[in-house]
Protein backbone atom coordinates (compact mmCIF):
# COMPACT_ATOMS: atom_id res chain seq x y z
CA UNK A 1 0.00 0.00 0.00
CA UNK A 2 2.80 2.55 0.78
CA UNK A 3 4.54 1.73 -2.07
CA UNK A 4 1.50 2.40 -4.32
CA UNK A 5 0.52 5.41 -2.74
CA UNK A 6 4.69 6.50 -3.34
CA UNK A 7 4.77 5.23 -6.71
CA UNK A 8 1.19 6.69 -7.41
CA UNK A 9 2.05 10.24 -5.64
CA UNK A 10 5.50 10.12 -7.86
CA UNK A 11 3.53 9.68 -11.14
CA UNK A 12 1.31 12.90 -10.50
CA UNK A 13 4.32 14.91 -9.78
CA UNK A 14 5.71 13.64 -13.19
CA UNK A 15 2.27 14.18 -14.74
CA UNK A 16 2.08 17.90 -13.80
CA UNK A 17 5.76 18.70 -14.38
CA UNK A 18 4.86 17.27 -18.32
CA UNK A 19 1.74 19.34 -18.04
CA UNK A 20 3.35 22.37 -17.37
CA UNK A 21 6.81 21.90 -19.71
CA UNK A 22 5.58 20.33 -22.68
CA UNK A 23 3.77 22.13 -25.19
CA UNK A 24 4.12 24.32 -28.84
CA UNK A 25 6.33 26.28 -26.29
CA UNK A 26 8.93 24.72 -24.75
CA UNK A 27 9.85 25.12 -21.02
CA UNK A 28 13.02 24.07 -19.78
CA UNK A 29 11.61 21.68 -16.57
CA UNK A 30 14.56 23.50 -14.20
CA UNK A 31 13.10 26.75 -15.20
CA UNK A 32 9.66 25.92 -14.39
CA UNK A 33 10.98 24.61 -11.01
CA UNK A 34 12.85 27.65 -10.34
CA UNK A 35 10.12 29.75 -11.49
CA UNK A 36 7.57 27.71 -8.82
CA UNK A 37 10.38 28.29 -6.26
CA UNK A 38 10.40 31.95 -7.20
CA UNK A 39 6.70 32.06 -6.33
CA UNK A 40 6.82 30.96 -3.17
CA UNK A 41 9.45 33.65 -2.38
CA UNK A 42 12.75 31.39 -2.87
CA UNK A 43 15.10 32.86 -5.67
CA UNK A 44 13.76 34.89 -8.65
CA UNK A 45 11.98 34.41 -12.14
CA UNK A 46 13.68 32.22 -14.04
CA UNK A 47 10.68 32.28 -17.56
CA UNK A 48 10.92 34.89 -20.38
CA UNK A 49 7.05 36.60 -20.06
CA UNK A 50 5.76 34.42 -22.95
CA UNK A 51 6.61 31.38 -21.16
CA UNK A 52 5.30 32.93 -17.90
CA UNK A 53 1.96 33.72 -19.54
CA UNK A 54 2.01 30.02 -20.85
CA UNK A 55 2.75 28.79 -17.65
CA UNK A 56 0.18 30.84 -15.47
CA UNK A 57 -2.36 31.56 -17.99
CA UNK A 58 -2.83 28.23 -20.53
CA UNK A 59 -0.98 25.76 -18.90
CA UNK A 60 -1.59 26.22 -15.58
CA UNK A 61 -5.10 26.32 -14.79
CA UNK A 62 -5.62 23.87 -17.45
CA UNK A 63 -3.42 21.57 -15.65
CA UNK A 64 -5.27 22.38 -12.37
CA UNK A 65 -8.96 21.58 -13.62
CA UNK A 66 -7.44 18.41 -14.96
CA UNK A 67 -6.41 17.36 -11.33
CA UNK A 68 -9.51 18.42 -10.37
CA UNK A 69 -11.44 16.34 -12.79
CA UNK A 70 -9.61 13.22 -12.62
CA UNK A 71 -9.38 13.11 -8.83
CA UNK A 72 -13.32 13.65 -8.87
CA UNK A 73 -14.61 11.52 -11.57
CA UNK A 74 -12.02 8.64 -10.04
CA UNK A 75 -13.49 9.18 -6.25
CA UNK A 76 -17.08 9.37 -7.73
CA UNK A 77 -16.61 6.45 -10.10
CA UNK A 78 -14.92 4.25 -6.76
CA UNK A 79 -17.67 5.20 -4.47
CA UNK A 80 -20.35 4.67 -6.70
CA UNK A 81 -18.93 1.17 -7.57
CA UNK A 82 -18.59 0.95 -2.77
CA UNK A 83 -22.49 2.31 -3.12
CA UNK A 84 -23.67 0.06 -5.56
CA UNK A 85 -21.81 -3.09 -5.01
CA UNK A 86 -21.87 -2.85 -8.66
CA UNK A 87 -18.38 -2.96 -11.07
CA UNK A 88 -20.19 -1.48 -14.01
CA UNK A 89 -20.78 1.74 -11.97
CA UNK A 90 -19.64 5.12 -13.19
CA UNK A 91 -19.98 8.43 -12.44
CA UNK A 92 -22.58 8.87 -15.07
CA UNK A 93 -24.68 5.98 -13.73
CA UNK A 94 -27.86 8.19 -12.62
CA UNK A 95 -27.98 10.41 -15.55
CA UNK A 96 -25.11 13.06 -14.73
CA UNK A 97 -23.99 12.42 -18.19
CA UNK A 98 -27.31 12.64 -20.06
CA UNK A 99 -29.11 15.46 -17.91
CA UNK A 100 -25.50 17.87 -18.90
CA UNK A 101 -25.34 16.78 -22.80
CA UNK A 102 -29.20 18.01 -22.87
CA UNK A 103 -28.38 21.20 -21.09
CA UNK A 104 -25.42 21.65 -23.23
CA UNK A 105 -27.39 20.97 -26.46
CA UNK A 106 -30.03 23.25 -25.49
CA UNK A 107 -27.97 26.13 -24.84
CA UNK A 108 -25.56 25.24 -27.75
CA UNK A 109 -28.55 24.81 -30.54
CA UNK A 110 -31.45 26.58 -29.05
CA UNK A 111 -29.81 29.81 -26.90
CA UNK A 112 -27.13 30.57 -29.77
CA UNK A 113 -28.63 28.52 -32.92
CA UNK A 114 -25.12 27.54 -33.03
CA UNK A 115 -23.62 30.04 -33.40
CA UNK A 116 -20.84 29.58 -31.12
CA UNK A 117 -20.96 27.68 -27.74
CA UNK A 118 -22.41 30.27 -25.14
CA UNK A 119 -20.96 30.61 -21.56
CA UNK A 120 -24.35 29.85 -20.51
CA UNK A 121 -23.22 26.51 -21.30
CA UNK A 122 -21.85 25.26 -18.34
CA UNK A 123 -24.98 26.36 -16.20
CA UNK A 124 -27.58 24.42 -18.15
CA UNK A 125 -24.93 21.41 -18.30
CA UNK A 126 -24.95 21.71 -14.59
CA UNK A 127 -28.70 22.40 -14.15
CA UNK A 128 -29.50 19.25 -16.49
CA UNK A 129 -26.90 16.90 -14.90
CA UNK A 130 -27.90 17.61 -11.08
CA UNK A 131 -31.99 17.66 -12.29
CA UNK A 132 -31.54 14.02 -13.93
CA UNK A 133 -30.06 12.89 -10.62
CA UNK A 134 -32.77 14.37 -8.54
CA UNK A 135 -35.12 13.13 -11.02
CA UNK A 136 -33.34 9.34 -10.86
CA UNK A 137 -33.81 9.35 -7.20
CA UNK A 138 -37.20 10.08 -6.93
CA UNK A 139 -38.07 8.07 -8.88
CA UNK A 140 -35.60 5.14 -7.26
CA UNK A 141 -34.90 6.31 -4.19
CA UNK A 142 -38.07 5.31 -2.34
CA UNK A 143 -37.37 1.37 -3.05
CA UNK A 144 -33.44 1.42 -1.68
CA UNK A 145 -34.52 -0.47 1.02
CA UNK A 146 -34.86 -3.61 -0.60
CA UNK A 147 -32.02 -2.96 -3.31
CA UNK A 148 -30.37 -0.35 -5.25
CA UNK A 149 -31.07 -2.01 -8.70
CA UNK A 150 -34.36 -0.16 -8.68
CA UNK A 151 -32.44 3.34 -8.57
CA UNK A 152 -29.77 2.03 -10.89
CA UNK A 153 -32.74 1.18 -13.48
CA UNK A 154 -34.46 4.14 -12.51
CA UNK A 155 -31.09 5.89 -13.70
CA UNK A 156 -30.87 4.00 -16.77
CA UNK A 157 -34.20 5.10 -17.62
CA UNK A 158 -33.80 9.10 -16.97
CA UNK A 159 -30.65 8.74 -18.93
CA UNK A 160 -32.37 6.96 -22.25
CA UNK A 161 -35.56 9.64 -22.00
CA UNK A 162 -33.14 13.09 -21.79
CA UNK A 163 -30.60 11.52 -24.47
CA UNK A 164 -33.52 11.07 -26.83
CA UNK A 165 -34.58 14.58 -25.99
CA UNK A 166 -31.02 15.50 -26.56
CA UNK A 167 -31.02 13.57 -29.99
CA UNK A 168 -34.49 15.34 -31.27
CA UNK A 169 -32.88 18.75 -30.36
CA UNK A 170 -30.08 18.08 -32.43
CA UNK A 171 -31.71 16.91 -35.63
CA UNK A 172 -33.94 19.93 -35.33
CA UNK A 173 -30.55 21.80 -35.69
CA UNK A 174 -27.68 22.56 -37.78
CA UNK A 175 -24.99 20.34 -39.00
CA UNK A 176 -22.69 23.09 -37.46
CA UNK A 177 -24.03 23.21 -34.09
CA UNK A 178 -24.32 19.28 -34.14
CA UNK A 179 -20.28 19.66 -34.53
CA UNK A 180 -20.17 21.68 -31.22
CA UNK A 181 -22.21 19.30 -29.10
CA UNK A 182 -19.91 16.65 -30.58
CA UNK A 183 -17.23 18.64 -29.47
CA UNK A 184 -18.55 19.29 -26.23
CA UNK A 185 -19.57 16.15 -25.46
CA UNK A 186 -16.35 14.49 -25.83
CA UNK A 187 -14.96 16.72 -23.27
CA UNK A 188 -11.83 19.12 -22.70
CA UNK A 189 -9.80 20.89 -20.75
CA UNK A 190 -8.75 23.45 -23.24
CA UNK A 191 -11.19 26.53 -22.07
CA UNK A 192 -10.56 26.20 -18.76
CA UNK A 193 -9.39 29.12 -17.34
CA UNK A 194 -8.42 30.40 -13.21
CA UNK A 195 -12.18 31.35 -13.34
CA UNK A 196 -13.31 27.87 -14.15
CA UNK A 197 -11.21 26.88 -11.28
CA UNK A 198 -12.41 28.09 -8.64
CA UNK A 199 -16.11 28.27 -10.00
CA UNK A 200 -15.27 24.13 -9.10
CA UNK A 201 -12.87 24.29 -6.26
CA UNK A 202 -14.78 24.34 -3.36
CA UNK A 203 -18.06 22.20 -4.66
CA UNK A 204 -15.06 19.06 -6.21
CA UNK A 205 -13.17 19.93 -2.67
CA UNK A 206 -15.72 19.31 -0.41
CA UNK A 207 -17.36 16.19 -2.28
CA UNK A 208 -14.00 14.23 -2.47
CA UNK A 209 -13.26 14.72 1.33
CA UNK A 210 -16.98 13.20 1.96
CA UNK A 211 -16.38 10.74 -0.74
CA UNK A 212 -12.97 9.19 0.58
CA UNK A 213 -14.12 9.78 4.39
CA UNK A 214 -17.23 7.40 3.43
CA UNK A 215 -14.33 3.98 3.19
CA UNK A 216 -15.07 2.74 6.13
CA UNK A 217 -18.73 2.74 5.73
CA UNK A 218 -18.32 1.72 2.35
CA UNK A 219 -16.52 -0.99 3.39
CA UNK A 220 -18.98 -2.51 6.07
CA UNK A 221 -21.90 -2.07 3.31
CA UNK A 222 -19.56 -4.95 1.14
CA UNK A 223 -21.53 -7.45 2.91
CA UNK A 224 -25.02 -6.04 1.89
CA UNK A 225 -27.68 -3.60 3.25
CA UNK A 226 -29.34 -5.70 6.01
CA UNK A 227 -25.69 -7.35 7.51
CA UNK A 228 -24.08 -3.38 7.85
CA UNK A 229 -27.40 -2.08 9.13
CA UNK A 230 -26.89 -4.87 12.12
CA UNK A 231 -23.51 -3.80 12.35
CA UNK A 232 -24.69 -0.52 13.37
CA UNK A 233 -24.07 0.72 9.64
CA UNK A 234 -27.10 3.89 9.03
CA UNK A 235 -27.08 2.34 5.33
CA UNK A 236 -29.95 4.52 3.88
CA UNK A 237 -28.15 7.84 5.48
CA UNK A 238 -24.70 7.13 4.13
CA UNK A 239 -26.05 5.83 0.49
CA UNK A 240 -27.83 9.52 0.42
CA UNK A 241 -24.86 11.59 1.62
CA UNK A 242 -22.10 9.75 -1.03
CA UNK A 243 -24.49 9.48 -3.86
CA UNK A 244 -25.09 12.95 -3.36
CA UNK A 245 -21.60 14.22 -3.25
CA UNK A 246 -20.48 12.40 -5.52
CA UNK A 247 -23.07 13.22 -8.59
CA UNK A 248 -22.41 17.07 -7.35
CA UNK A 249 -19.18 16.46 -7.72
CA UNK A 250 -19.68 15.16 -11.10
CA UNK A 251 -21.61 17.25 -12.06
CA UNK A 252 -19.76 20.47 -11.04
CA UNK A 253 -16.56 18.62 -13.46
CA UNK A 254 -19.20 17.72 -16.21
CA UNK A 255 -20.42 21.34 -16.56
CA UNK A 256 -16.74 22.64 -16.25
CA UNK A 257 -14.94 19.91 -18.87
CA UNK A 258 -17.65 17.92 -20.46
CA UNK A 259 -18.00 14.31 -20.42
CA UNK A 260 -14.78 12.97 -19.91
CA UNK A 261 -15.19 9.22 -20.22
CA UNK A 262 -13.47 5.92 -18.67
CA UNK A 263 -11.65 7.74 -15.49
CA UNK A 264 -14.52 6.91 -13.59
CA UNK A 265 -14.91 3.20 -14.20
CA UNK A 266 -11.15 2.77 -15.02
CA UNK A 267 -9.34 4.12 -12.22
CA UNK A 268 -10.66 2.86 -9.26
CA UNK A 269 -10.46 -0.80 -11.28
CA UNK A 270 -6.84 -0.49 -11.38
CA UNK A 271 -6.42 0.87 -8.27
CA UNK A 272 -8.29 -1.77 -6.53
CA UNK A 273 -6.12 -4.36 -8.73
CA UNK A 274 -3.48 -3.02 -6.88
CA UNK A 275 -4.12 -2.17 -3.30
CA UNK A 276 -7.05 -5.03 -2.77
CA UNK A 277 -10.43 -4.49 -2.18
CA UNK A 278 -10.49 -1.92 0.71
CA UNK A 279 -12.31 1.65 -0.04
CA UNK A 280 -10.11 3.05 3.00
CA UNK A 281 -7.09 2.34 0.10
CA UNK A 282 -9.33 2.56 -2.94
CA UNK A 283 -10.50 6.09 -2.62
CA UNK A 284 -7.93 7.79 -1.86
CA UNK A 285 -5.12 6.34 -3.76
CA UNK A 286 -8.36 7.12 -6.66
CA UNK A 287 -8.14 10.52 -6.05
CA UNK A 288 -4.35 10.98 -6.46
CA UNK A 289 -4.60 8.03 -9.40
CA UNK A 290 -7.11 9.72 -11.65
CA UNK A 291 -5.53 13.45 -11.39
CA UNK A 292 -2.14 12.00 -12.76
CA UNK A 293 -4.06 9.85 -15.23
CA UNK A 294 -6.45 12.83 -16.43
CA UNK A 295 -3.20 15.60 -16.67
CA UNK A 296 -1.09 13.11 -18.76
CA UNK A 297 -4.38 12.28 -20.57
CA UNK A 298 -4.67 16.02 -21.56
CA UNK A 299 -0.52 16.46 -22.08
CA UNK A 300 -1.31 14.30 -24.62
CA UNK A 301 -4.09 14.92 -26.08
CA UNK A 302 -3.22 18.45 -26.58
CA UNK A 303 0.40 17.82 -27.99
CA UNK A 304 -0.06 14.63 -30.37
CA UNK A 305 -1.62 16.49 -33.34
CA UNK A 306 -0.41 20.00 -32.06
CA UNK A 307 -1.63 22.14 -32.82
CA UNK A 308 -5.04 20.79 -32.92
CA UNK A 309 -6.41 18.46 -30.27
CA UNK A 310 -7.56 15.28 -29.48
CA UNK A 311 -10.83 14.96 -27.85
CA UNK A 312 -9.99 13.94 -24.34
CA UNK A 313 -12.36 11.57 -23.62
CA UNK A 314 -10.51 9.11 -26.87
CA UNK A 315 -7.32 9.63 -25.30
CA UNK A 316 -8.42 8.64 -21.82
CA UNK A 317 -10.20 5.29 -23.15
CA UNK A 318 -6.98 4.96 -25.77
CA UNK A 319 -4.56 4.80 -23.08
CA UNK A 320 -6.72 3.69 -20.24
CA UNK A 321 -8.42 0.60 -21.94
CA UNK A 322 -4.95 -1.04 -23.06
CA UNK A 323 -3.04 -0.18 -19.44
CA UNK A 324 -6.41 -1.50 -17.70
CA UNK A 325 -6.15 -5.04 -20.18
CA UNK A 326 -2.39 -5.28 -19.36
CA UNK A 327 -3.39 -5.09 -15.09
CA UNK A 328 -6.15 -7.44 -15.35
CA UNK A 329 -4.14 -10.16 -17.24
CA UNK A 330 -1.09 -9.84 -14.65
CA UNK A 331 -3.28 -9.71 -11.79
CA UNK A 332 -6.29 -12.15 -10.34
CA UNK A 333 -9.26 -10.04 -10.95
CA UNK A 334 -10.86 -8.92 -7.67
CA UNK A 335 -14.89 -8.57 -7.33
CA UNK A 336 -15.79 -5.35 -5.92
CA UNK B 1 -35.18 -8.13 33.60
CA UNK B 2 -35.79 -9.83 30.45
CA UNK B 3 -32.74 -9.71 27.74
CA UNK B 4 -35.40 -9.32 24.94
CA UNK B 5 -39.04 -8.79 25.38
CA UNK B 6 -41.44 -8.82 22.57
CA UNK B 7 -45.25 -7.41 23.11
CA UNK B 8 -47.47 -8.18 21.24
CA UNK B 9 -45.36 -8.10 18.12
CA UNK B 10 -47.10 -7.64 14.58
CA UNK B 11 -45.34 -7.27 11.07
CA UNK B 12 -46.30 -7.10 7.50
CA UNK B 13 -45.15 -7.28 4.55
CA UNK B 14 -47.94 -5.50 2.19
CA UNK B 15 -51.44 -6.59 3.02
CA UNK B 16 -50.15 -9.94 4.41
CA UNK B 17 -48.81 -10.35 7.73
CA UNK B 18 -46.08 -12.59 8.70
CA UNK B 19 -46.37 -12.60 12.70
CA UNK B 20 -49.59 -11.59 14.80
CA UNK B 21 -49.36 -10.75 18.20
CA UNK B 22 -46.80 -13.05 19.54
CA UNK B 23 -45.74 -11.64 23.03
CA UNK B 24 -42.26 -13.38 24.03
CA UNK B 25 -39.37 -13.13 26.59
CA UNK B 26 -36.09 -14.37 26.65
CA UNK B 27 -34.05 -14.48 29.92
CA UNK B 28 -30.08 -13.83 30.58
CA UNK B 29 -28.36 -16.69 29.80
CA UNK B 30 -30.19 -18.60 27.84
CA UNK B 31 -30.37 -20.40 24.50
CA UNK B 32 -34.03 -20.42 22.72
CA UNK B 33 -34.91 -21.60 19.32
CA UNK B 34 -37.60 -21.09 17.21
CA UNK B 35 -39.13 -23.63 15.11
CA UNK B 36 -41.99 -24.22 12.44
CA UNK B 37 -42.25 -24.89 9.00
CA UNK B 38 -41.55 -23.22 5.94
CA UNK B 39 -43.71 -19.50 5.78
CA UNK B 40 -43.83 -19.81 9.81
CA UNK B 41 -42.71 -16.24 10.09
CA UNK B 42 -39.28 -17.54 12.11
CA UNK B 43 -36.77 -15.42 9.95
CA UNK B 44 -38.88 -12.45 10.35
CA UNK B 45 -39.39 -13.03 14.22
CA UNK B 46 -35.67 -12.72 14.71
CA UNK B 47 -35.25 -10.37 12.13
CA UNK B 48 -37.31 -7.71 13.60
CA UNK B 49 -36.05 -8.59 17.15
CA UNK B 50 -32.30 -7.92 15.49
CA UNK B 51 -33.92 -4.53 14.45
CA UNK B 52 -34.30 -5.54 10.73
CA UNK B 53 -37.78 -5.16 10.18
CA UNK B 54 -40.34 -2.66 11.48
CA UNK B 55 -43.15 -3.89 13.43
CA UNK B 56 -46.79 -3.00 11.85
CA UNK B 57 -47.84 -3.43 15.88
CA UNK B 58 -46.28 -3.59 18.99
CA UNK B 59 -42.29 -3.37 20.33
CA UNK B 60 -39.00 -5.71 20.70
CA UNK B 61 -37.34 -4.25 23.57
CA UNK B 62 -33.43 -5.05 24.26
CA UNK B 63 -32.57 -4.74 28.25
CA UNK B 64 -35.33 -2.89 29.26
CA UNK B 65 -34.80 -0.24 25.60
CA UNK B 66 -37.04 -0.26 22.62
CA UNK B 67 -35.33 -1.08 19.70
CA UNK B 68 -37.85 1.57 17.95
CA UNK B 69 -35.89 4.46 19.76
CA UNK B 70 -32.84 3.48 18.87
CA UNK B 71 -30.86 4.19 15.68
CA UNK B 72 -28.37 1.57 13.96
CA UNK B 73 -25.33 1.96 15.99
CA UNK B 74 -27.14 1.92 19.46
CA UNK B 75 -29.03 -1.47 18.56
CA UNK B 76 -25.55 -3.04 17.10
CA UNK B 77 -24.18 -2.38 20.81
CA UNK B 78 -26.98 -4.23 21.81
CA UNK B 79 -27.83 -7.02 19.51
CA UNK B 80 -25.54 -9.20 16.82
CA UNK B 81 -26.90 -11.08 14.07
CA UNK B 82 -25.87 -14.29 12.46
CA UNK B 83 -27.69 -13.94 8.93
CA UNK B 84 -28.90 -16.90 7.35
CA UNK B 85 -27.59 -15.77 3.94
CA UNK B 86 -24.07 -14.35 4.89
CA UNK B 87 -22.86 -11.88 2.18
CA UNK B 88 -18.54 -12.44 2.50
CA UNK B 89 -17.39 -10.91 -0.06
CA UNK B 90 -14.13 -11.51 -2.22
CA UNK B 91 -11.09 -9.59 -1.26
CA UNK B 92 -11.61 -9.35 2.36
CA UNK B 93 -9.72 -11.37 5.01
CA UNK B 94 -10.98 -13.04 7.58
CA UNK B 95 -9.18 -10.97 9.93
CA UNK B 96 -10.74 -7.47 8.61
CA UNK B 97 -14.29 -9.30 8.03
CA UNK B 98 -13.86 -10.78 11.63
CA UNK B 99 -13.20 -6.51 12.68
CA UNK B 100 -16.42 -5.40 11.62
CA UNK B 101 -18.14 -6.18 14.22
CA UNK B 102 -16.15 -3.83 16.17
CA UNK B 103 -17.51 -0.77 13.83
CA UNK B 104 -20.50 0.18 16.55
CA UNK B 105 -17.99 0.99 18.99
CA UNK B 106 -15.18 3.16 17.50
CA UNK B 107 -17.46 4.62 14.83
CA UNK B 108 -17.14 5.11 10.87
CA UNK B 109 -14.76 7.66 11.24
CA UNK B 110 -12.20 6.53 13.65
CA UNK B 111 -9.85 3.19 13.37
CA UNK B 112 -10.10 0.35 15.65
CA UNK B 113 -8.79 1.20 18.93
CA UNK B 114 -5.99 -1.24 20.48
CA UNK B 115 -9.03 -2.86 22.53
CA UNK B 116 -11.17 -3.33 19.62
CA UNK B 117 -8.38 -5.11 18.17
CA UNK B 118 -7.47 -7.25 21.36
CA UNK B 119 -10.89 -8.42 21.78
CA UNK B 120 -10.89 -9.50 17.35
CA UNK B 121 -7.56 -10.94 18.50
CA UNK B 122 -9.19 -13.13 21.63
CA UNK B 123 -12.93 -14.42 19.31
CA UNK B 124 -10.07 -15.15 16.55
CA UNK B 125 -8.68 -17.87 18.84
CA UNK B 126 -11.75 -18.94 20.75
CA UNK B 127 -13.21 -19.89 17.63
CA UNK B 128 -9.92 -21.37 16.12
CA UNK B 129 -9.65 -19.10 13.65
CA UNK B 130 -6.29 -17.47 14.09
CA UNK B 131 -4.82 -19.88 11.51
CA UNK B 132 -6.84 -18.27 8.94
CA UNK B 133 -6.37 -14.64 9.62
CA UNK B 134 -5.05 -13.35 6.49
CA UNK B 135 -7.06 -15.77 4.27
CA UNK B 136 -9.73 -14.42 1.63
CA UNK B 137 -12.85 -14.78 3.64
CA UNK B 138 -14.25 -15.83 0.05
CA UNK B 139 -12.25 -18.89 -0.16
CA UNK B 140 -13.09 -20.74 3.05
CA UNK B 141 -15.26 -24.07 3.30
CA UNK B 142 -18.54 -23.82 4.31
CA UNK B 143 -17.81 -24.75 7.96
CA UNK B 144 -15.09 -22.14 8.47
CA UNK B 145 -16.85 -19.56 6.66
CA UNK B 146 -19.65 -19.96 9.10
CA UNK B 147 -17.39 -19.89 12.12
CA UNK B 148 -15.84 -16.60 10.57
CA UNK B 149 -19.43 -15.09 10.76
CA UNK B 150 -20.07 -16.19 14.46
CA UNK B 151 -16.86 -13.99 15.22
CA UNK B 152 -17.82 -11.47 13.44
CA UNK B 153 -21.38 -11.31 15.27
CA UNK B 154 -19.39 -12.15 19.00
CA UNK B 155 -16.75 -9.18 18.31
CA UNK B 156 -19.85 -7.25 18.44
CA UNK B 157 -20.01 -8.01 22.07
CA UNK B 158 -23.93 -7.88 22.36
CA UNK B 159 -25.48 -9.76 25.43
CA UNK B 160 -28.02 -10.68 23.12
CA UNK B 161 -27.10 -12.79 19.85
CA UNK B 162 -29.81 -13.94 16.88
CA UNK B 163 -28.80 -17.40 14.81
CA UNK B 164 -31.27 -17.30 11.73
CA UNK B 165 -30.52 -20.80 10.89
CA UNK B 166 -26.83 -20.65 11.45
CA UNK B 167 -25.65 -24.40 10.24
CA UNK B 168 -27.43 -23.91 6.81
CA UNK B 169 -25.15 -26.31 4.46
CA UNK B 170 -22.93 -27.01 6.69
CA UNK B 171 -22.27 -31.35 7.29
CA UNK B 172 -23.31 -33.10 10.62
CA UNK B 173 -20.16 -32.52 12.20
CA UNK B 174 -19.64 -28.77 11.65
CA UNK B 175 -23.07 -28.31 12.63
CA UNK B 176 -22.64 -30.10 16.06
CA UNK B 177 -19.12 -27.94 16.36
CA UNK B 178 -20.74 -24.52 15.35
CA UNK B 179 -23.90 -25.39 17.93
CA UNK B 180 -21.69 -26.44 20.77
CA UNK B 181 -19.15 -23.58 20.13
CA UNK B 182 -22.01 -20.94 20.37
CA UNK B 183 -23.21 -22.83 23.64
CA UNK B 184 -20.17 -22.86 25.15
CA UNK B 185 -20.43 -19.35 24.50
CA UNK B 186 -24.05 -18.77 26.04
CA UNK B 187 -22.87 -20.41 28.97
CA UNK B 188 -19.64 -18.46 29.45
CA UNK B 189 -20.76 -15.38 28.59
CA UNK B 190 -24.32 -15.35 29.96
CA UNK B 191 -24.97 -14.35 26.33
CA UNK B 192 -29.30 -14.56 25.33
CA UNK B 193 -29.53 -16.58 22.31
CA UNK B 194 -32.45 -16.58 20.13
CA UNK B 195 -32.01 -19.10 17.00
CA UNK B 196 -34.24 -20.18 14.30
CA UNK B 197 -33.68 -24.35 13.41
CA UNK B 198 -35.08 -26.34 10.99
CA UNK B 199 -33.38 -29.77 12.73
CA UNK B 200 -35.84 -30.47 15.60
CA UNK B 201 -33.47 -32.84 17.16
CA UNK B 202 -30.34 -30.48 17.17
CA UNK B 203 -32.93 -27.30 18.09
CA UNK B 204 -33.89 -30.16 20.98
CA UNK B 205 -30.50 -30.58 21.83
CA UNK B 206 -28.95 -27.61 22.55
CA UNK B 207 -31.82 -24.93 23.27
CA UNK B 208 -32.99 -24.41 26.56
CA UNK B 209 -36.43 -23.64 25.01
CA UNK B 210 -38.33 -24.02 22.04
CA UNK B 211 -41.04 -21.74 20.41
CA UNK B 212 -43.18 -23.38 17.84
CA UNK B 213 -44.57 -20.81 15.51
CA UNK B 214 -47.19 -21.46 12.68
CA UNK B 215 -48.94 -19.12 10.22
CA UNK B 216 -47.35 -16.31 11.90
CA UNK B 217 -48.59 -17.09 15.55
CA UNK B 218 -46.67 -19.09 18.76
CA UNK B 219 -48.40 -22.31 19.12
CA UNK B 220 -46.44 -23.90 21.46
CA UNK B 221 -43.58 -22.25 24.28
CA UNK B 222 -41.71 -24.24 26.68
CA UNK B 223 -38.89 -26.14 27.63
CA UNK B 224 -37.39 -28.30 24.35
CA UNK B 225 -38.67 -31.84 26.35
CA UNK B 226 -42.04 -30.94 26.47
CA UNK B 227 -42.12 -29.12 22.59
CA UNK B 228 -40.72 -31.92 20.79
CA UNK B 229 -42.71 -34.59 22.44
CA UNK B 230 -45.67 -32.78 21.67
CA UNK B 231 -48.71 -34.41 19.64
CA UNK B 232 -49.00 -30.46 18.27
CA UNK B 233 -45.66 -30.77 16.43
CA UNK B 234 -46.04 -32.97 14.19
CA UNK B 235 -49.71 -31.80 13.34
CA UNK B 236 -48.02 -28.32 12.36
CA UNK B 237 -45.24 -29.83 10.01
CA UNK B 238 -48.36 -31.77 8.79
CA UNK B 239 -46.39 -34.67 9.00
CA UNK B 240 -45.52 -38.22 11.14
CA UNK B 241 -43.29 -37.54 13.44
CA UNK B 242 -41.80 -39.68 16.19
CA UNK B 243 -39.86 -38.72 19.08
CA UNK B 244 -36.79 -41.77 19.92
CA UNK B 245 -34.47 -41.85 22.92
CA UNK B 246 -31.09 -42.56 22.16
CA UNK B 247 -28.95 -42.23 25.06
CA UNK B 248 -30.88 -40.02 26.40
CA UNK B 249 -31.66 -37.22 24.18
CA UNK B 250 -34.74 -36.87 22.09
CA UNK B 251 -34.10 -37.85 18.56
CA UNK B 252 -36.92 -36.61 15.81
CA UNK B 253 -37.64 -39.09 13.09
CA UNK B 254 -39.87 -38.09 9.95
CA UNK B 255 -41.57 -41.56 9.58
CA UNK B 256 -43.01 -42.28 5.75
CA UNK B 257 -46.79 -41.75 5.05
CA UNK B 258 -48.28 -45.49 4.27
CA UNK B 259 -49.48 -45.50 0.54
CA UNK B 260 -52.90 -47.03 0.58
Amino acid sequence: MAIVAAVTFGALLVAIVCGLVIGPTSIPTWRLVGELFAHVGIGHNTLTPLQWDVVWQIRGPRMVIGLLAGSMLAVAGGTYQGVFRNPLADPYLLGVAAGAGLGATFAIIDISHGVGTPTWTPLLAFVGAMGAVIVTWLIGGRSMRSNTATLILAGVAVASLLTSAQTFLQQQSSANSITRVYIWLLGSLASAGWGTVWLVFPYVIVCIIICVGAGRALDVMSVGEDESRSLGVPVRRVRFVVIAASSLGTAAIVSAVGLVGFVGIIVPHIVRLLVGTSYRRILPISVIFGAAFLVFADTVARTVIAPSELPLGVVTALIGAPVFVIILSLRRPVAV
Amino acid sequence: MSSVEVRELSVRAGAKELISNVTLAFEPGTWSTVIGPNGAGKTTLVETIAGLRQPSHGSVSILGHSLATMNERERALRVALVPQHPVVPSGMSVYDYVALGRVAHHGLFHPPSVGDRKIVESVLERLSLVGFRDRDGATLSGGERQRMVLARALTQSTMVVVLDEPITGLDLRHQMDMLELMKHEVHECGLTVVATLHDLTLAGQFADRLVLLDLGEVVLDGTAAVVIRSDELAKRYGMNLRVVDVDGSDVVVPVRHEST
